[in-house]
């Protein structure tokens, strides 16, 4: 699930760059030769909404979606692994209902054939199919880490419930990116 | 209503639901008390259209320029030469990370990338030349907030969609602030270093040829800066248009320093796709918490409630600049915005209140 979710990442954070080359020739064509490529706009919302769907369900393995906690911190492990619990449950109903809504509108625009308003004319059917595609991915994770997380409240292990769903602190996130950054120092050239 | 509103929405967040579920929970919750249509049914053309919203293109880009930028060590570079430059002062480096924290600001529209890219080129000094560890953290944390005051800015990308707002003069409106807060950081640290010597560590040394030699080491972040500002004001580009610019200035800067590797880019990758999920999270849930909010005519009873209130344009600032001084001790920035814009900038509509709410996130 966490390489799914992975490749999810490195999936629209490729659409991303290309957006952003696209979009940056486009600029200079426009600035230097008074000539547009054309619809480098419209392709890069759809860049961001489908990286973003497909981001989703990495940020929440990753514990990246965030969260207040400074009342948290003062509640008892079992209060905390129940709002673990709870959150997760609404964040994942939250988006469950955006993607059943969201395939309404997918559905929609297959039956009418609706095309983009611009000179591309994209069938509005094929971004939004992907981007549908990377939130139902989202309710998948979820629903997974879920079980996961019940799994280990039956066993009563609190702290994997921890791991798996709590808040992340703040000094296992510096750790991380400090940890990140050796490595690459260590492995690149200086 | 607007009570009730307050009360679930404290509740949620004070409960640790994650900050999209709250906004959206909020919105799901008022559509059903207040509405008489299930206003949900308009859910799935949000979402779609804010999600491929082009000025909301900007994040993404600028979180990727920010992770490329940490990886190519620009960073490092930039600190040393700084570090050359500013040794004479009373607090010596910590004078640098606040200087540096600035000139990355000017490149990064991210405190945190701002933070965490300073401070893992500056945390080694610590030790080496007996800084207090707390003052020394301090210059660091506090020159992060520069991060999002100091154009570009992702929080102002994502208040100017919010509200509507143009996002270059949103930028001009920073400028000045953070290089104030900057210059307020410095002297802070100049009378504590006054007072307790001791706190201040040794003083570096440097000649001119070396500072002169390092001198090159600044011009990667004025490429940056002028791509991704500059292009703005000069006409050529959109505030998005000036990221993607930005990402390839970037891609620029790590090749010619030999840091732009697959790896890298995959390492990048991951990092901003995941940070650009999770601020659409909160994105997409406040667009559909603002379109409730607007539908049930909250809105209406804002103002209302706001001009009652019969207060001057500077009180009104005032009250504005308290509520997110207190709000910052226990929120952070992005989701403290994006949860009260919907509810407070209508009837302020006022830029002046970001670059406030975020400096007094610092205080936090």
């Amino acid at each position: 699930m966490r390489q799914l979710t992975r490749w999810g990442l490195w999936f629209g954070g490729a659409l991303i760059l290309l957006a952003a080359l696209l979009i940056g020739v486009d600029v200079l064509l426009r600035k230097f030769l008074a000539r547009s490529i054309g619809g480098a706009d419209e392709l890069s919302g759809y860049a961001l909404a489908i990286g973003s769907a497909w981001g989703l369900g990495a940020a929440l393995i990753e514990r990246a979606h965030i969260r207040i906690d400074s009342l948290y911190l003062w509640f008892p492990r079992w209060l905390r692994s129940a709002l673990d619990l709870a959150g997760l449950l609404l964040l994942v109903g939250f988006f469950a209902l955006v993607a059943w809504h969201g395939s309404g509108v997918v559905l929609q625009s297959w039956t009418s054939g609706s095309r983009s308003q611009s000179d591309l004319q994209t069938p509005t059917v094929v971004p939004q199919l992907l981007w549908i595609a990377g939130l139902i991915l989202f309710v998948l994770v979820g629903l997974h880490l879920l079980l996961a997380a019940l799994t280990g409240l039956r066993a009563g292990d609190l702290a994997s419930v921890a791991r798996l769903i709590g808040t992340r602190s703040a000094e296992e996130e510096v750790d991380e990116e400090i940890q990140a950054l050796k490595d690459l120092k260590s492995a690149g050239p200086s | 209503m607007l009570l009730s509103t307050l009360l679930i929405l404290i509740a949620l967040l004070a409960l640790a639901v994650p900050v999209a579920a709250g906004l959206g929970v909020l919105g799901l919750t008022l559509s059903a008390i207040y509405s008489k249509l299930p206003l949900s049914l308009a859910m799935g053309e949000i979402s779609w259209a804010t999600s491929n919203n082009f000025l909301l293109v900007a994040i993404p880009f600028f979180v990727l320029l920010g992770e490329i930028l940490l990886r190519s060590g620009m960073a490092e570079r930039m600190y040393n030469a700084l570090v050359l430059w500013i040794p004479w002062l009373p607090g010596g480096l910590m004078h640098s990370n606040i200087a540096a924290c600035a000139m990355f600001a000017a490149t990064s529209g991210s405190s945190v990338a701002t933070a965490a890219t300073i401070g893992t080129v500056a945390m080694g000094e610590i030790e080496k030349r007996g800084y207090s560890e707390r003052l020394f953290l301090g210059t660091i944390a506090a020159g992060g907030t520069l991060g999002i005051l100091i154009p570009p800015s992702i929080n102002m990308i994502v208040y100017g969609v919010l509200t509507d707002t143009s996002i270059p003069k949103l930028y001009l409106a920073g400028v000045i602030p953070g290089l104030v807060l900057a210059s307020l950081f410095s002297l802070t640290v100049l009378m504590i270093c006054s007072i307790w010597p001791r706190l201040g560590g040794q003083p570096t040394s440097a000649n001119w040829s070396a500072r002169w030699r390092a001198l090159p080491d600044l011009i990667p972040p004025l490429v940056i800066f002028l791509a991704v500002i500059g292009s703005i004001y000069a006409g050529w580009a959109t505030a998005t248009e000036a990221a993607a610019l930005g990402v390839i200035a970037a891609l620029g800067v790590a090749a010619v320093r030999r840091r732009l590797t697959f790896a890298v880019l995959l390492l990048a990758f991951e990092g901003t796709m995941r940070t650009t999920a999770m601020i659409m999270a909160i994105v997409i849930a406040a667009y559909f918490l603002n379109f409730v909010i607007t539908s049930i005519g909250l809105t209406g009873q804002v103002n209302a409630f706001i001009t009652g209130l019969g207060l001057s344009p500077i009180q009104l600032l005032f009250a504005v600049v308290v509520f997110y001084f207190i709000l910052g001790m226990f929120m952070e920035t992005l989701s403290m915005m994006v949860a009260t814009v919907p509810i407070i900038a209508p009837s302020c509509s006022k830029p002046a209140s970001i670059p406030s709410g975020s400096a007094c996130s610092l205080l936090s």
